[in-house]
């Protein structure tokens, strides 16, 4: 089944072209990387997807259905979008901000019930942040407001997830922490788009990668199609040593001297 | 129980201060005769009620949707917009009792909006843009409201009470009808703010977060500012313009009882209320003659717009 399927989409913002006649479908249950240099339109990208930016021109479909068809509400169902900086303004506790992402499902005035509250512990406790439950949010480390903004897409039961440079701010020990939860996610069935700077991080979890550059597409396959010596010096103008991991054998970077 | 215990805190301090203003004043109070507390005093409580309330509910729901500490209706010019749209509304004075009500929302409409695309700088709007842009239009319309009044030969007591608020409305049959109509109208408008507390809420995170959870984020801003420009109107149509109650009410709320607009909303309204009835009781206490009452508020308001400024940003 084809969850996310992107037709000749372009995408302008103050008349400069960001994407140009992008064409790309992603599978259900795929673990699905993008990557390229800085202004190569990823963020733009994810956002076209999540519906927070309108195509210039194009369509992007969700299950075989047109974006602008689907309510708004339905949207929120079906699409986990996690930003790349999650600002708080108010000292929530993580409970009260992980059951935001019940919104979808409950009415005009509703308040949440026992069963929103259990899904937000159980999507807490596949985060591996329960026991943050009650603290504030503005006194998170990055690597637990990671994991609590998480914690609130997953809450939404959504099928595709959109995670913009996860864990761009995270030491290693939290960015495999993340990995481990995306991957722990993937296996449950849950479609993945993972943007990153990271292109080792990204050539071990995902099994497909897009390379974009200028808002076009350079390549979309699978890592060891990607990252060759030929195409990482065509688009980041560079020269890296590329070698296999020891264990799974990916292809994994190691920059020049 | 905590929520209980919380809004019965409130209540009992609006009793209180319903209590002392119905009591005190100049000529007293006995059981005999109660024309002074009744027909003076009453109608002060009630305008009080509802000014402070809505003061503070559109402090509380401005400062949720913009994320921004430092907004309420007068920092961000809808207070002086709304006196400016009274202005123009006397001037056109025969036309009905509504005519002042209408302008001064008007007035409070286009400030909220030109504040707005003032501050808004490449598509974003910093915190301190959008005040300076409030501030930069309460000037120019003070400035206007001063002048249109001075040539209207307006008495210069008229002209600081619109601009620094007052609850000693005189109520004519007439404008006691009006004024509950108004209250009748202002109501399902109130209930939409307060409906509103869970969208407020998820807007404290992100906007795009909120868009991706299915929140018009476009939408509920033009509502919000449509409906509390209407309120602010109309409160301004009959105290003038009256300083703070918006801005330091839902901090102190937020302070004592948590961030979440379930209760903030409310509870705001509570506050505001009994606080403007004891301004207001200040104001015509301590002084031989009568003080507007912005003096009153500005008196706590700065001293905690200054702790904002330093502490929050």
């Amino acid at each position: 089944m084809v969850a996310i399927e992107v037709e000749r989409s372009s995408f302008s913002y103050d008349r400069k072209r960001v994407l140009e006649n992008l064409s790309v479908q992603v599978d259900a249950g795929e673990f699905f990387g993008i990557i390229g240099p800085n202004g190569a339109g990823k963020t733009t990208l994810l956002k076209l997807i999540a519906g927070l930016l309108k195509l210039s021109n194009g369509n992007i479909k969700l299950f075989g259905e047109s974006l602008n068809n689907i309510p708004i509400a339905e949207r929120a169902k079906l699409l986990g979008y996690v930003p790349q900086e999650n600002f708080f303004y108010f000292g929530f506790t993580v409970l009260e901000v992980v059951l935001f992402g019940r919104h979808p499902y409950l009415k005009q005035m509703e308040r949440p019930k026992k069963s929103d509250i259990d899904k937000a512990i159980e999507a807490l406790k596949f985060t591996d942040a329960l026991e943050l439950k009650g603290r504030n949010v503005l006194e998170l480390s990055s690597g637990e407001r990671q994991r609590v903004v998480l914690a609130r897409a997953l809450v939404s039961e959504p099928k595709i997830l959109l995670l913009d440079e996860p864990t761009a701010y995270l030491d290693i020990t939290h960015q495999i922490e993340i990995a481990k939860i995306l991957k722990k996610l993937n296996q449950e069935g849950i479609t993945i788009i993972f943007l990153s700077h990271d292109i080792n991080l990204t050539s071990l979890l995902c099994n497909r990668l897009l390379l974009l550059s200028d808002g076009k597409i350079v390549a979309c396959d699978a890592p060891e199609k990607i990252i060759s010596n030929e195409i990482i010096r065509q688009v980041y103008k560079i020269s890296p040593h590329i070698v296999s991991h020891p264990e799974s054998l990916k292809p994994q970077i190691i920059l020049p001297s | 129980m905590q929520k209980s215990k919380s809004w019965f805190i409130l209540i009992i301090l609006l009793v209180i201060a319903i209590i002392l203003s119905f009591g005190i004043g100049p000529t007293g109070f006995s059981l005999s005769d109660l024309t002074i507390p009744l027909e003076v005093r009453l109608p002060r409580i009630i305008l009080g009620i509802f000014a402070g309330g809505v003061l503070a509910l559109v402090g509380a729901s401005l400062q949720g949707l913009l994320q921004n500490p430092l907004v309420d209706p007068y920092t961000l010019g809808i207070a002086s917009g709304a006196s400016f749209g009274a202005v123009i509304g006397y001037m056109f004075g025969r036309i009905g009792v509504f005519t002042v009500p209408v302008f001064s929302f008007l007035g409070a409409l286009v400030t909220m909006f030109i504040v707005y695309n003032l501050a808004l700088v490449r598509s974003r709007i910093t915190k301190v843009s959008l005040v300076l842009a409030g501030v930069i239009m309460s000037f120019l319309f003070s400035g206007i409201v001063m002048l249109l009044m001075v040539l209207t030969r307006k008495p210069l007591t008229e002209i600081i009470y619109l601009l620094m608020g007052r609850l000693n409305v005189v109520f004519t049959n007439e404008l006691l009808i009006s004024f509950i109509i108004i209250f009748i109208l202002s109501a399902p408008v109130m209930m939409y703010l307060f409906s509103k507390w869970r969208s407020l809420n998820i807007l404290s995170m992100n906007e795009e977060v909120a868009e991706s959870l299915g929140i018009d984020t476009q939408k509920l801003t033009r509502n919000i500012f449509i409906a509390s420009s209407f309120l602010i109107g109309l409160v301004v149509s009959f105290t003038g313009a009256i300083s703070f109650i918006g801005l330091c009410v839902p901090h102190i709320i937020r302070l004592i009882y948590g961030p979440d607009h379930y209760k903030v909303l409310p509870l705001s309204f509570l506050l505001g209320a009994s606080l403007l009835i004891f301004t207001d009781l200040v104001a015509r206490s301590i002084a031989p003659i009568e003080l507007p009452l912005s003096v009153i508020t500005a008196l706590f308001g700065v001293p905690f717009f200054i702790y904002l400024l330093k502490k929050r940003l």
